[in-house]
């Protein structure tokens, strides 16, 4: 007898070494952004000095007068070196510090945006998948058709729609003219929404507040939909592509041996084994997703980290940008730690490994 | 079973490719049929095509399969789907690719039970168990809960067996079964077939271009060149009296053990037809050392000439030039 030892008792090590790499990247990837932003021209003491309302009349000298003062009370005029241990310490004790512009605490402020952004994401995932699944089998199924030939057009054009062009499109047809659904922020005040994980279907839940959900759904179908065209026509393709190849194995030509209807092969053979390339593009593609995201929420004012991002980006406030690209890096990373585990799921020769 | 005029032709680039053409054969119940021939001969074609297999755009198949009453090649696919699998099954060659990667042995096997019939999920798995003991695999509660790559090679074509045999099927055509094995496993895997043969009174159909393997199992043999049957009968007549130069030609290509050692292994001159068009006599008159000018007329028909009473040939070679070929192809010099 000739067994290894079953996959899943190596499975949880795996687990463990995959997460032990997350803050690794985690610090590699502050580095990167808290060199980023000292390298962007214009620093946050300008911007807030000229940036005051009195500005104007303000003298030379009175503005370099006030950025010193800002530059002290912001812990700029330290060494960079210093100012980096300071960042690095931070982050390590989970405090994110405080926003240069009214002082928000940015773990706060990213504990409302990231669930926003989360359910943005995931959505359109799902959306995607949906899309993406469906176009992609059924021009497989029906290669060299007209079915086929159409499903991939428009999954090439979808494919390659910019983000914003599709926001900008779906607010003027849906919102503006049919006026079907809302193009703006993610629920509306009126129904006295009192966050409690940050998640709306989750809260919705724990606060006993049906009514919340609806509307929140109704938010999201347009930016969601706008974000997950184009991720969408690109899965169609790997779809489309990956049916034909398992199609062509030898295995699903053993299940017609064995009497089984076209949809039971389908179902029971061709899907899991060609879902493989599909959650490898989940994956990659989550990447660009949240890149989206960040055009998406601007485009639809929408607030979650993207949005957060744009406007610390925008007043050089440091402290935000690094916090929201941080969360954007974790939610990447985690998102590819449950890839890999779900490449085990899917396929039992790589649990050996 | 009764195969008439079956013809499988596939579209290509430069035409029809006529993989089969025109085979006339009778599977006798509980016989070992070995169908034998250089690859592109038709074998796997012919066997595909059985049970409808090699149904496609590009495919066409027409003929007769009887089975059971009724004609498969025009049966329809649903109709195909309940003698697929429960009448009539296959063990493929490369058992780990005809093998689902993500299902367990167990579960693969269960599968082909639940097909045709009402069998509940725990009932059929335990079936599955008693299958793959049943085929020889020491532990089958083990083995059933293994994936494909987990198993030697030896064990993944026992599933395959098993999975064939799971419906107790009257006919099993074994593909090859045991090229990718090694010599001592392909022993075993072709003692398991004669035996389920005898305990289960299975007809099996075993293709194979290995004579030797021929010689250890077969009851009866047919032998394809070109997509034609050009010579059947028992084992013993066309292994030790074949009456198709062919046949000689391909016997003689054995390498023997107790032969003369030469540098070349003997082989037939010239290689077997591949293209679209054929020539209107035998298909084998190019490579054959006894080919006369009426050799390219017609194909010869397939009747018993000089054999027993069932062992056919497409040959127009008279008895004492058969026994000429016979004796001069033993004495042959290695071919070019």
């Amino acid at each position: 007898m000739n067994l290894a030892v079953p996959g899943s008792l190596r499975t949880p090590w795996m687990i463990v070494k995959r997460l032990a790499a997350v803050p690794l990247v985690m610090l590699a990837l502050a580095t990167m952004v808290f060199i980023a932003m000292r390298m962007l021209p214009g620093s946050p003491a300008t911007s807030l000095a000229v940036g005051g309302g009195a500005a104007s009349q303000s003298t030379a000298e009175e503005i370099a007068e006030n950025e010193a003062r800002i530059n002290e009370a912001l812990g700029l005029n330290e060494s960079l070196a210093d100012q980096y241990t300071t960042f690095l310490h931070d982050v390590a004790t989970l405090d994110l510090g405080r926003s240069f512009y009214g002082g928000n605490d940015i773990t706060k402020l990213l504990g409302e945006a990231l669930p926003a952004t989360i359910e943005l994401t995931i959505a359109a995932m799902l959306i995607a998948v949906l899309i993406g699944m469906v176009t992609g089998v059924v021009a497989a199924l029906r290669k060299d058709t007209w079915i086929d030939t159409t499903t991939r057009a428009i999954g090439t054009v979808s494919f390659s729609l910019p983000w914003f062009a599709l926001g900008v499109l779906s607010i003027v047809i849906f919102g503006v003219w049919l006026r079907w659904l809302p193009v703006i922020g993610r629920i509306p005040n009126a129904l006295d929404y009192h966050p409690f994980t940050n998640f709306v279907l989750l809260d919705a839940i724990l606060q006993d507040r049906p009514e919340l959900i609806w509307p929140w759904i109704k938010h999201l179908i347009l930016p969601a939909t706008t974000l997950a065209l184009s991720m969408a026509g690109f899965i169609t393709r790997i779809v489309r592509a990956s049916v034909l190849e398992v199609l062509s194995d030898d295995f699903v030509r053993t299940a017609r041996m064995k009497g089984l209807s076209g949809g039971a092969i389908l179902r029971r053979h061709v899907l899991r084994n060609s879902s493989l390339p599909i959650v490898t593009v989940l994956g990659l593609q989550f990447g660009s997703l949240l890149g989206g995201s960040v055009i998406t929420e601007t485009v639809f004012s929408y607030p979650g980290v993207g949005n957060l991002l744009i406007n610390g980006i925008m007043q050089r406030d440091y402290p935000i940008v690094q916090g929201a690209a941080l969360a954007i890096a974790l939610l990447f990373t985690l998102v590819n730690v449950v890839v890999d585990l779900l490449y085990l799921a899917l396929d039992p020769r790589l649990r050996k490994a | 079973m009764e195969i008439r005029d079956l013809r499988v032709e596939f579209d290509v680039p430069a035409g029809r490719l006529p993989a089969v053409a025109g085979i006339d054969l009778d599977l006798r119940r509980g016989e070992l049929l070995a169908l034998v021939g250089e690859s592109g001969s038709g074998k796997s074609a012919l066997s595909m095509s059985l049970v409808g297999l090699n149904r496609g755009p590009t495919a066409h198949i027409s003929g007769e399969v009887r089975f059971g009453g009724r004609n498969l090649v025009a049966a329809s696919e649903k109709e195909l789907r309940g003698v697929r699998g429960r009448d009539i099954s296959v063990v493929f060659q490369d058992a780990l690719a005809a093998l689902n990667p993500t299902q367990k042995v167990g579960d693969q096997v269960a599968e082909m039970i639940r097909t045709h019939r009402k069998v509940g999920r725990r009932d059929a798995w335990k079936r599955a168990e008693e299958l793959l003991g049943e085929v020889g695999i020491a532990n089958p509660v083990q083995a059933a809960r293994a994936y494909p790559h987990q198993l030697s090679g030896g064990m993944r074509q026992r599933v395959m067996i098993a999975i064939g045999l799971a419906n107790d099927p009257a006919v099993l055509i074994a593909d090859e079964p045991t090229t990718a094995l090694d010599v001592t496993i392909q022993a075993q895997v072709l003692k398991l077939l004669k035996r389920l043969q005898a305990e289960h009174g299975t007809t099996i159909v075993l293709i194979t271009h290995d004579l030797g393997v021929v010689a250890e199992v077969a009851d009866r043999v047919a032998v394809m060149y070109a997509g034609r049957v050009i010579e059947q009968g028992t084992r013993d007549e066309v292994l030790f009296h074949p009456q198709h130069p062919y046949t000689m030609a391909l016997l003689h290509s054995v390498p023997r053990v107790d032969g003369p050692h030469t540098d070349r292994l003997p082989a037939i001159a010239g290689s077997p037809l591949t293209g679209v068009t054929r020539p209107s006599g035998c298909a084998f008159a190019p490579r054959c050392a006894f080919a006369s000018a009426g050799c390219g007329d017609h194909m010869p028909e397939l009747l018993r000439r000089y054999g027993g009473s069932g062992h056919l040939d497409r040959c127009l070679l008279d008895e004492p030039a058969r026994g000429r070929a016979r004796a001069g192809s033993d004495s042959q010099a290695v071919a070019p």
